[in-house]
């Protein structure tokens, strides 16, 4: 258990202390955008302009470790940048490290416990009510309605990995911001901060309460989703609606090639091909390769699945998309051991696939 | 000369034309098909069909025996836009059956662009369309009684009066009819008591020589409820897409407009028109170091990631909207409520209009990107016209 | 009115290697001059000026962008003109759509030898853009 610090500030004084004591160049972070409704992962290189930032609003509109690819796989900054990222955000973002789609270099990474967040279309700066409940969820450590199953069932909600935590549950939002530095450059921080000893403060047991409740909702989740899931055609009909648009894949952090291989010449066929596989059922589906696609996909990143949520968040027919990637993943990763975005150290298993062999599932 | 001239022009072709069939639309076409397959006219169709959950739809290639009984040539909703489906069939060459196939109005005319820039093969093709009334928001159909919905759809169909609560596309939807595929499927003006078919091509023609009905007498009075329909579908485009633009101008109202968007750009993935395998917008091109990416954040006192919200969408209207054949299909899949299909509609009747191109009114007419002129849009130069004084 | 002296717009200005790039040699040789915050950058064509490129200038700090290049009729790869004419068309149909200052963008032939014609372009469009003002969409970090 990391030392915990009551810093004395709020979030406005703790992101102007990033710009003034900690010297960065920028910071990265959830912002209200000028419409006032929405808010944006927004890269902010003024300490002019923080004003609107809000680290903890609890909407995803975009995976962070994504947005932190972007700006760091061609070069990274030449001077710091203070990142916040959810804690799954912050698993995805390791994962990426690992297999160099993001440069962890000038970066100083800063992340929270975190209650969970709303699908980003269900939530807006105006919502106040929705706040209200959120907020007082966050100071009992309870689970708040309408956040994102994924989310109401994540249990690994505490940061692994961060340069500074900070610890939101059990103590509210709006109170003194409460500090950890797990990392060496996190100690230097809280000593440029000027933190010591006397400002330790306990850590709340609400954490333990709302880790309890997590997973009770993760083991319903998961019977859930394998009762779905159960004999040859679940999984065929779950998928059955999906309108092949891969936006599932395109938002998930994970998936970070371009030229997505489901997308590529490979499963573009030639008319006969098609006419052929007609012939044999009488019927063909087109698109070809939907249930082969998520399959695939599984087998590609389900061992780095962080059950962030955001291919369920974008899906336009609402797949429980996430909710089987987590179910699955986390089975995936049992057989390893492998447990993503823990240790950055710890290299991705190989897992070994033939996407010819998954053709049988399709109709 | 309108576009609506030329419409009416080319009715002249089909006017005493055509077959008048009594009874349900659905049971009669269906029937048509079973009849092109087994006489071997056609030896595969490309449809929609309910799914085998039976809560949506999608695109089937059926042959004679597969021809599926839960078939469905007027679908409430759009799940995959049919010129794709279609596309993935052809997009590598000619289909090896003839084939019919049955699409919306607006799918029809986005194949015909994708056939111009050869991403579908209309050989061995025979496009068959009918008079929309509109489609459901897939948002709206997985949420509500499906079976209701159903119901509702399938009596705006026969009776022809414009679906409620359909897609705001298809509520200002102008090029409702199958006029140009090579058979309409003619219900407006007839009463819901039948449906014409009527050849719109020799290949059409083919295709309807010897199937039993009665003769069209009553043709005109259809074309008449057309021609009346679409002029004031058009006042209505034109009204709603003014007061849209009102409220989408400035960067003030534009960016409010996005402010919901995540940048996801599934709209392009979906869109019948950008076929592109791998969309500019997601290439290397744009990507930048962390340190440009600073900088940009500093000027404009901070930088939205993944960056290049704006470029995307207004790039992607320079690439395309002079095709969009306002089919929905983006808005349909945006995860966030962007009124997306309305902007690209408004961009592409006004980009559309600069060259007075209509897509997918015909397969004649090239894209104005591939049309070369020598005298032309003086508008859009700035005439040097004295020698300039240098301002003091 | 100060202000807007005081405001050095920034302007790239693309300019055909052929007749673009020839009028600005030939405003050079002549010793014509021009407002120097203009940034002329060559391409090899104007056809080969994609409306993506002025648009990213456009959001990401620009406040005006010219292109030059060959008259009708004398273009080097026969019709790029043709083709950047329309794709200017697009370009400036859709800034007007979305009442987004379509007066940022200029197209304007300028022949290999129209040395004074160039120079007074130049000198007209940073005037005209110090007129229109710091662009708006530039500043703003919801794009
Ligand atoms: S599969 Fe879904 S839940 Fe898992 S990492 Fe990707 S986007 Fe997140
Ligand atoms: S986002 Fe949904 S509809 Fe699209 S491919 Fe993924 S699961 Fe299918
Ligand atoms: S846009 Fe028009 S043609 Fe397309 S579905 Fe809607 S009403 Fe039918
Ligand atoms: S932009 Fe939207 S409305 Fe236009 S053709 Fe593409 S999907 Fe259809
Ligand atoms: S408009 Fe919708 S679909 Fe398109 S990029 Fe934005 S959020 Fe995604």
């Amino acid at each position: 258990m990391q030392t915990l610090f009551d810093s004395r500030m709020t979030m406005a004084d703790f992101i102007a202390a990033l710009f003034d004591k900690l010297e960065v160049a920028g910071v990265a972070a959830i912002t209200k955008l000028p419409s006032g409704e929405k808010t944006a992962y927004t890269l902010l290189a003024d300490k002019d302009d923080i004003e609107d930032c809000v680290p903890y609003f609890p909407a995803m509109p975009a995976n962070a470790a994504r947005a932190v690819s972007k700006l760091t796989r061609e070069a990274p900054p030449s001077k710091q940048v203070a990142v916040f990222l959810r804690p799954c955000e912050l698993r995805a973002l390791t994962e990426l490290v690992k297999i160099k789609q993001a440069l962890l270099d000038n970066l100083f990474i800063i992340s929270f416990d975190c209650a969970g967040v709303f699908p980003f279309q269900e939530i807006s700066l105006s919502d106040e009510a929705k706040l209200k409940a959120y907020r007082d969820a966050v100071a009992d450590g309870k689970n708040c309605e309408g956040i994102r199953p994924v989310c109401n069932a994540c249990t690994r909600f505490v940061p692994e990995g961060a340069d500074i935590a900070i610890s939101f549950i059990g103590r509210g939002l709006d109170e003194p911001l409460a500090l950890s530095f797990p990392s060496e450059k996190g100690k230097e921080a809280a000593k440029i901060l000027g933190l010591d000893s006397s400002d330790n403060v306990e850590t709340s047991p609400a954490l333990e309460t709302l880790a309890e409740a997590r997973k009770k909702a993760e083991g319903e989740l998961t019977k859930k989703i394998e009762e779905t899931l159960a004999g040859t055609d679940g999984l065929i009909s779950v998928f059955d609606k999906c309108i092949s648009c891969h936006a599932c894949s395109y938002a998930c952090p994970i998936c970070y090639c371009k030229n997505c291989y489901f997308d590529s010449q490979t499963f573009e066929y030639f008319p006969e091909s098609y006419f052929a596989r007609m012939g044999e059922k009488g019927a063909l589906r087109l698109p070809v390769d939907r249930v082969l696609f998520h399959l695939g996909r599984l087998s590609h990143m389900s061992l780095s699945c962080v059950a962030c949520g955001m291919c369920e968040d974008v899906c336009p027919v609402n797949i429980p998309v996430a909710q089987i990637f987590k179910t699955a993943g986390t089975r995936a990763q049992a057989l390893f051991d492998y447990i993503p975005g823990k240790n950055p150290d710890e290299p991705l298993p190989l897992l070994t696939y033939a996407e010819t062999e998954l053709e049988e599932f399709e109709d | 000369m309108t576009a609506l001239d030329e419409v009416n022009m080319d009715n002249e072709v089909s006017m005493n034309k055509g077959i008048w069939i009594e009874g349900p639309v659905k049971k009669g076409i269906l029937e048509f098909f079973s009849g092109l397959l087994s006489s071997k006219k056609v030896e595969a169709v490309l449809m929609p069909a309910k799914n085998k959950s039976k809560d949506s739809y999608a695109w089937f290639l059926m042959g004679k025996d597969g021809l599926l009984e839960s078939a469905e040539p007027f679908p409430p909703v759009m799940t995959t836009q049919g010129a794709r489906a279609l596309s993935y069939l052809t997009k590598k060459g000619t289909a090896w059956k003839k084939t019919a196939v049955v699409l919306r109005p607006c799918e029809l005319r986005a194949t015909i662009e994708l056939a111009k820039i050869k991403q579908v093969d209309l050989n061995n093709l025979v496009l068959i369309s009918f008079d929309c009334p509109g489609a459901y928001p897939l948002e709206k159909y997985f949420n509500e009684d499906q079976k209701e919905l159903d119901e509702i759809f399938g009596a705006c169909l026969s009776e022809q009066v414009e679906l409620e609560g359909a897609r705001a596309v298809c509520s200002i939807c102008h090029r409702f009819t199958g006029r140009g595929a090579d058979i309409e499927i003619g219900l407006m003006g007839g009463e819901a008591k039948g449906f014409w078919l009527i050849p719109g091509s020799g290949n059409g023609e083919e295709l309807l020589e010897g199937v039993s009905g009665s003769k069209p007498d009553n043709l005109e009075a259809r074309e008449k409820k057309i021609a009346e329909a679409t002029i004031q579908r058009e006042e209505k485009r034109n009204n709603t897409l003014d007061s849209f633009r009102e409220t989408v101008m400035g960067p003030e109202n534009l960016m409010n407009t996005l402010s919901s968007c995540i940048n996801c750009h599934n709209c392009s993935r979906v869109c019948p028109i950008c076929f592109c395998r791998e969309c500019y917008f997601d290439s290397k091109a744009l990507s930048s170091e962390a340190d440009n990416m600073l900088q940009r954040a500093q000027r404009k006192h901070g930088l939205r990631l993944p960056p290049d919200l704006l470029l995307f969408h207004l790039g992607r209207m320079t690439h395309m909207s002079i095709s969009c054949v306002s089919c929905g299909a983006c808005e349909d899949a945006c995860p966030a409520n962007v009124p997306v299909s309305m902007l690209f509609s408004l961009a592409g009747r006004n980009t559309q209009a600069v060259f007075e191109y209509e897509p997918g009114r015909s397969i004649e007419e090239p894209v104005p990107y591939k049309v070369f002129r020598f005298e032309e849009l003086k508008d859009f130069e700035t005439p040097y016209t004295k020698e300039y004084a240098k301002e003091q | 009115m100060d202000e807007k002296n005081d405001f050095t717009p920034s302007i790239l200005y693309g300019l055909c290697n052929w007749c673009g790039t020839g009028g600005s040699e030939t405003a050079g040789a002549l010793h014509l001059q021009y407002a120097e915050n203009i940034r002329p950058f060559r391409v090899p064509c104007t056809g080969a000026i994609d409306p993506v490129y002025i648009l990213r200038a456009l959001i990401e700090g620009a406040d005006g962008f010219a292109v030059s290049g060959c008259h009708p009729g004398d273009c080097h790869f026969d019709q790029g003109n043709y083709r950047a004419r329309r794709r200017v068309a697009v370009l400036k149909t859709l800034l007007d759509t979305f009442g987004l200052d379509t007066e940022r963008v200029w197209l304007r032939w300028v022949g290999h030898g129209e040395g004074k014609r160039f120079a007074d372009t130049v000198n007209e469009f940073n005037d005209h853009i110090k007129n229109m003002g710091k662009n708006p969409l530039s500043q703003r970090r919801d794009t």
